[in-house]
Formats: structure tokens, sequence, C-alpha cells
């Protein structure tokens, strides 16, 4: 009895495994293949590197598209976080820049509006207008000469630092040029240091009618010292002078020797001295 | 030869504006007026055939020279250290000072210089001397002029060697 049962459990036990292996033959046979890829890597990557290949080349071409907002996000909560220092950089030079500029331009403004009012129904105004009327000069070239009544007396280069002379030019023969040249900067350095007002610099010296114009570059910096009232306008043209004296003559200088000093003596004679 | 800036320092009242007028114009007031800020002048020197432009920076005493703005020394080729022998509170620093001044110009002609020689007597100056923790360069007198020019000569060609 207890054979017979044995018997029939073996017997349904064969059955399920063939029932199993018709089922399941197919499976088995792609896990065998799947299998065979995996274990040799020759055919593995030869079968996944075109795919890895393509997923890049999708990669690079929708990439800007894919993560543009992601990378969007990022960099804006790195600018909220740094805000405030860019913001600390920035400002000072940002504020002087500005402030200079509409100060100036008020100041070109003002007097265009004074001059106006002023001159439009003068005895000097008439008498413009006549002369222009009988000499056939153009109006605005008589008050051009009117307004030509400041002189340049003289310009100098000066070594930032060391306050030493890099060149000089003069209408008159003055005090010993290497003092004065010393002494401008031991000035700028005490007022800039007495005050000390970062990122501002001394820029003018006044007394009386005498005015001394100072312009910082880098290593150097341009004085020019005239006499005589001065517009907005006319300080404007001076700068001006200055910056292209600055561009044309003295950018390339990186040394200064005797000769340098020669010939930034004759070029500032040159521009400034002989042009009035 | 181009011009050289030399910066004279020191505590205030220890004759350094003294020495800057014997030596640029040759005068001697014993009236004491402090420096303001600072004064420059120029004097031309000959040392051995070569003629060399010093600009000499005058400068407002202080007890220390960390107190000095460092833009007066921006440039230099030189420092005259000024002490007078006959106040050593004029010379306590100078370690400290000497220290500083080499940091702020690296290569430059430092020359330590006991000034009002004429106060004391030789054998005091010695002892100054020998109580100091560096050599002095030289002693002079502004009121006299003694070795007044010589500091100058000496350091004229320490610049040139330089």
């Amino acid at each position: 009895m207890e054979n017979t049962r044995t018997k029939t459990a073996k017997s349904e036990e064969a059955l399920l495994e063939e029932l199993r292996d018709i089922l399941l033959r197919e499976d088995r046979q792609s896990l065998s293949e799947v299998e065979a890829y995996i274990t040799n890597p020759e055919r593995f990557s030869k079968r996944v590197l075109p795919i890895i290949e393509e997923q890049l080349e999708f990669f690079k071409k929708h990439f800007p598209d894919e993560y543009r907002k992601v990378v969007d996000r990022q960099i804006e909560a790195r600018l909220s976080t740094f805000k405030d220092d860019m913001i600390g950089h920035l400002s000072p030079v940002m504020g002087k820049m500005i402030r200079k500029y509409v100060a100036h331009q008020f100041q070109i403004l003002k007097e265009k509006i004074d001059n106006t009012v002023k001159s439009t129904f003068t005895f000097n105004s008439v008498k413009r207008k006549v002369k222009s009327t009988f000499s056939g000069v153009d109006e605005r070239e008589l008050l051009l000469v009117e307004l030509d009544n400041t002189v340049i007396e003289e310009a100098y280069v000066i070594q930032r630092d060391s306050g030493l002379l890099l060149g000089k030019a003069s209408r008159e023969e003055t005090l010993d040029q290497d003092v004065i040249a010393g002494m401008l900067t031991a000035i700028k350095a005490f007022v800039e240091d007495a005050f000390k007002r970062e990122s501002e610099d001394l820029e003018m010296i006044q007394y009386g009618t005498y005015k001394i114009f100072i312009q910082d570059y880098h290593s150097y910096y341009i004085a020019i010292a005239l006499q005589g009232s001065l517009s907005a306008s006319e300080k404007e043209k001076i700068m001006t002078l200055s910056l292209n004296f600055a561009e044309r003559e003295l950018r390339t200088l990186n040394k200064f020797t005797e000769e340098t000093i020669k010939h930034i003596s004759s070029k500032l004679h040159k521009y400034f001295i002989q042009k009035k | 030869m181009t011009s050289k800036k030399v910066i004279l320092s020191g505590s205030f009242g220890v004759g350094k504006t003294s020495l800057f007028n014997k030596f640029i114009h040759n005068k001697f007031s014993d009236k004491y007026l402090t420096t303001i800020g600072v004064k420059v002048n120029k004097k031309v020197i000959n040392v051995d055939g070569t003629e060399l432009p010093l600009l000499i920076w005058d400068i407002a005493g202080e007890v220390s020279q960390n107190k000095v703005p460092n833009s007066y020394f921006l440039g230099a080729s030189s420092v005259i250290y000024v002490f007078d022998l006959t106040r050593p509170q004029t010379y306590k620093n100078l370690q400290t000072d000497l220290d500083y001044l080499k940091d702020l110009l690296p290569g430059g002609v430092i020359k330590v210089v006991g000034n009002k020689k004429d106060l004391m007597t030789p054998e005091a100056i010695e002892e100054v001397k020998a109580s100091l923790p560096l050599p002095v360069d030289i002693v002079t007198s502004a009121k006299t002029g003694e070795n007044v020019e010589e500091l100058f000569q000496q350091l004229g060609r320490d610049l040139i060697s330089v």
C-alpha cells in the first residue's frame, strides 16, 4: 500500500517536470542566451556600446533643453546667496561713477541754462550779433573766443607711488618741478589717507583762479595746472585731453628712464602748452 | 641718473627737519616747529663723479613707525631712520621699527642715524651705541653740520651700488 503511494507521487513529479519543461522552454532558452551575453564581455560590449553611444548623442543634442531649468535654478540659488557680496564689491565703484556722471551732467546743464538766460538779451550778445553780421564770422566762433580765457600753465606726469616726475611741461620756468611733483604726491597721500575715503582720489586743488586738476591712472597720474575761470564743459575738454594723452603716449610705456622722461615731456608740451 | 626718493623718518623732535634744512639749505634753527604732514625738497649730490638727484621727504615724527601712513613710503629707495642720542624713548623701538621698515621696503637702503651729537660726550655716545640691538650707521649734529654731508654721501654711494 505504502509502495503504491510512493510510485504514484514519483510519476506525478515527473509529469510536472515535463509540463514545466514544455511551458518554460522558451524562457529558459532566452535566459541562457542572456547569460552567455553577460558572461562574455566582448559580446556584451558589442551589444551595449551602440546603445550607450546613441544615448550620449541624444544627451549632447538635448542637454540644454533637458537640463537648462535645473542649471538655471542652481545659478539663481548661487546668485541669491552671493548677491550681497557682489553688491558690496560693485556698489562703491558704480556709485562713484554714477554720482560723478550725474553731478557733472547737472553742472553742464546748469551752466547752459545760465548762459542762455544771461546772454540772450545782454549788451554783449547784441554786440556779438552785430560783429558777426558785419565781419561775417559765425557768432558761435566769436563766443568760443570769449570763453577761451583759461591758460594751461603746467602739465606733469607723476609716478603715483613715489611722486617722482616722469614728464613735465610748463609755460614759464617755475619752482623746481621735481619738488612740485613730490609735494603734490605728498598732499594727495595726506588727504587720501586722512579722510580714508576708499576708492576716492584727490581730483583738484584750487587757490584763487589757479587750479590743479589731477587724473589718476594705474601707476601714474597727470596733473594739469591752469589759470582762469573754468566751466564744466571746459573741464571736461581738459580731462578728455588728458585721457587721450594717457591712451596715446603712456599706454605702452612701462619703464621710465631719462630718455622716456624727455619723450613724455616733449609730448606734454605739444598736447597741453602749445595747443592753447 | 633718475631721482631717488628718500624718506626721513623717526620719532618726533629727533631733528629730522633740522637735518633736512641743514642738508638742503645749510641752515639751522633752535626753534622747534613740529612738521605737519610732509615737506618735500630736492638736492642733487655728486657721488664719485655721478650726479644723483635726491627727492627727500621729511615726514611728521611718530613714536612708532607703523603709525606713519604707508603711502609715504611707496616707491622710496631709502629711509633715513633718525633718533635722538639724548632721549632713550626715541630709540627704544629701534629693532621693531627697523623690522617694520625692512618689511615695507624690501631691498631698500635703510640708514640708522643718531642725531644731536653736539649734546653728548664721545663716551656717552659709545655707551648709547653699545646699548642698541643694531649698529648705528652714523652719528650727526644738525646744529654744527657734523657728518650731515657725509650721511648723504654714504647714502648716495649705497643707492648707486644697489
